[in-house]
């Protein structure tokens, strides 16, 4: 497969933020560069608790869930547990925001697919995605 | 509560000084920590601003904040524009109340952000004094020259800084910290170089201050005042930057439809003008950012695998447990009748008119918590919730 037949649509992803953090900069722009890129973003705004988020995600039979995090709270992934819990672990949940780096690889083993820390830029977060839909279309 | 705490430790209120930072015109446009829809917000600071000018009035009860509009991905003159446009609706939210703009515009302050680009950063500065004095006097007819002044505290730009090789975030800051010094700030704040991963730790925080400190004592930066006025690019940049700020006043006024500033802010707030015009401005310096058109040293320049590995500071989650604990144990040693008259008295006076800060001093003094107090006054007026936009 390559990127042409990555149809406009095909891939849809909700986006949202978590709890109390109001830090939306980085998150309203990996928002806008998913779907410039063609990804159909569900974009669930501000205040979000990971049971609404996981409800959106099954409600709209998302292929991935990106949250953004800067609050520091990162260290409980309750979406990964609560996808499991509904059985809908194949959906890819990936995140962003300060996450320092020892903590990377704890939440890789706990289920979330990958993280996006400052700097990233969103052409990788772009890549990742679709080579990563690649990988569980095969 | 902190009325209360001077009562409680035999401080008469009216000796009190400080500044608050209480605008809300910047949480739904940029830092997002809301808890009623704007018009009672309104309320609750007009309540705070005539009680003030009243009873403390050597308090500041309003510190009217660009820093975080700018945080939020604004352009320097977005910065500019919004604040002082907010700062303008709530000298009309003060005028609807009667009061005299001589006696209430000294107790509004203002708080900037220091960006990196320091010529731009001065501009601002120094066009934010001009624009302020220049429609205080012309169109709220401010007659003494307290009520024409801009004072601001200024914050050096977290969003400045880089988690790669952070080391060089002190020199980011210090920069920062100087254009803040030759721009006129009043008050500063250097940011830790660690801020990009985390709280600051102690050594991060005393580098921090330390840069306040050479800034003040050994550069005689601050020894005078507006050293830069007459170059003639700082001349040129500040009139730009008027030129723009006044074109969004503009812009925001017409917005309104009833000619006033207030009006059109609450407007751009509701139909999310504001945090469209945010949201533009950042994915704009993102791509520039990917493009290389703009540099950041150690993330599109000068780049190195391994960055420094920085200690940084970790909040034990024993702190939380800590507090419920303190909370439980005031909760427990309270009268709860008192507490839950003070409340419904809260509620009571909110359905009203009548100025709602003796009641919630009221409710303090019954130790009653800020959680109950905003709950109270929640059940009344409900929550504002954002449209999600991207």
């Amino acid at each position: 497969m390559t990127d042409d037949t990555i149809e406009r649509g095909t891939i849809r992803v909700v986006v949202a933020k978590a709890g109390l953090d109001g830090h939306d900069r980085g998150v309203k722009i990996v928002a806008r560069a998913l779907r410039d890129a063609g990804v159909e973003v569900i974009y669930m705004g501000l205040h979000q608790t990971p049971e609404q988020i996981v409800q959106a995600a099954i409600q709209e039979d998302a292929d991935a869930v990106g949250v953004s995090i800067l609050s520091g709270a990162h260290m409980t992934p309750r979406i990964v547990e609560l996808l499991r819990a509904r059985g809908a672990e194949d959906m890819l949940v990936f995140g962003g925001g300060i996450i320092p780096r020892e903590d990377i690889p704890k939440l890789k083993a706990l289920g979330v697919a990958e993280l996006f820390t400052p700097g990233a830029s969103t052409g990788a977060i772009v890549e990742w995605l679709r080579s990563s839909m690649r990988a569980s279309a095969s | 509560m902190w009325v209360v705490a001077a009562e409680r430790q035999g401080v008469t209120h009216r000796n009190l000084d400080g500044t608050l930072q209480t605008g809300i015109f910047k949480e739904y446009i940029a830092q997002k920590e809301w808890l009623f829809p704007p018009e009672p917000h309104l309320r609750l600071i007009a309540d705070l601003i005539e009680w003030c000018a009243a009873e403390i009035p050597r308090y500041k009860p309003l510190s009217v904040s660009g820093y975080h509009i700018r945080e939020a991905g604004s352009t320097a003159a977005q910065e500019l524009a919004f604040t002082l446009a907010g700062g303008f609706a709530y000298v009309e939210l003060g005028r609807s109340r009667g009061l005299d703009v001589d006696v209430f515009a000294p107790g509004l302050s203002f708080f900037f952000d220091a960006h990196v680009d320091f010529f731009e950063e001065i501009a601002k500065f120094r066009a934010a004094r001009r624009i302020w004095a220049r429609w205080m006097r012309d169109v709220y007819g401010a007659r003494t020259e307290r009520a024409q002044w801009l004072r601001f505290h200024t914050q050096t730009a977290g969003v400045s800084l880089t988690a790669q090789q952070p080391d060089n975030n002190v020199v980011r800051t210090a920069i920062e910290a100087l254009a803040a010094v030759l721009g006129g700030t009043n008050s500063l704040h250097t940011n830790a170089l660690d801020e990009v991963l985390a709280l600051p730790s102690e050594r991060a925080a005393r580098i921090a201050i330390r840069t306040q400190q050479v800034s003040a004592d050994e550069t005689g930066a601050g020894n005078v005042m507006d050293p830069l006025g007459g170059s003639w690019y700082v001349e040129a940049l500040t009139n730009e930057m008027e030129r723009q700020a006044e074109a969004i006043f503009e812009r925001i006024r017409e917005m309104g439809g009833d000619g006033t500033m207030l009006g059109g802010v609450l407007r751009g707030i509701e139909n999310g003008w504001f945090t469209g015009e945010i949201a533009e401005a950042a994915f704009a310096y993102q791509q520039a950012l990917e493009k290389g058109t703009k540099k950041i040293v150690g993330v599109n320049t000068a780049v190195e695998q391994d960055d420094d590995e920085l200690e940084i500071l970790r909040i034990s989650a024993e702190v939380e447990r800590e507090q419920c604990k303190v909370l439980a144990a005031r909760r427990a040693g309270r009268d709860d009748g008192r507490v839950r008259a003070a409340l419904a008295a809260l509620a009571e006076a909110a359905k009203g008119d009548d100025n709602l800060i003796p009641p919630m001093l009221e409710a303090v003094r019954a130790e009653a918590t800020l959680g109950e107090i905003c709950g109270t006054l929640r059940d009344l007026w409900d929550e504002w919730t954002e449209a999600p936009r991207f």
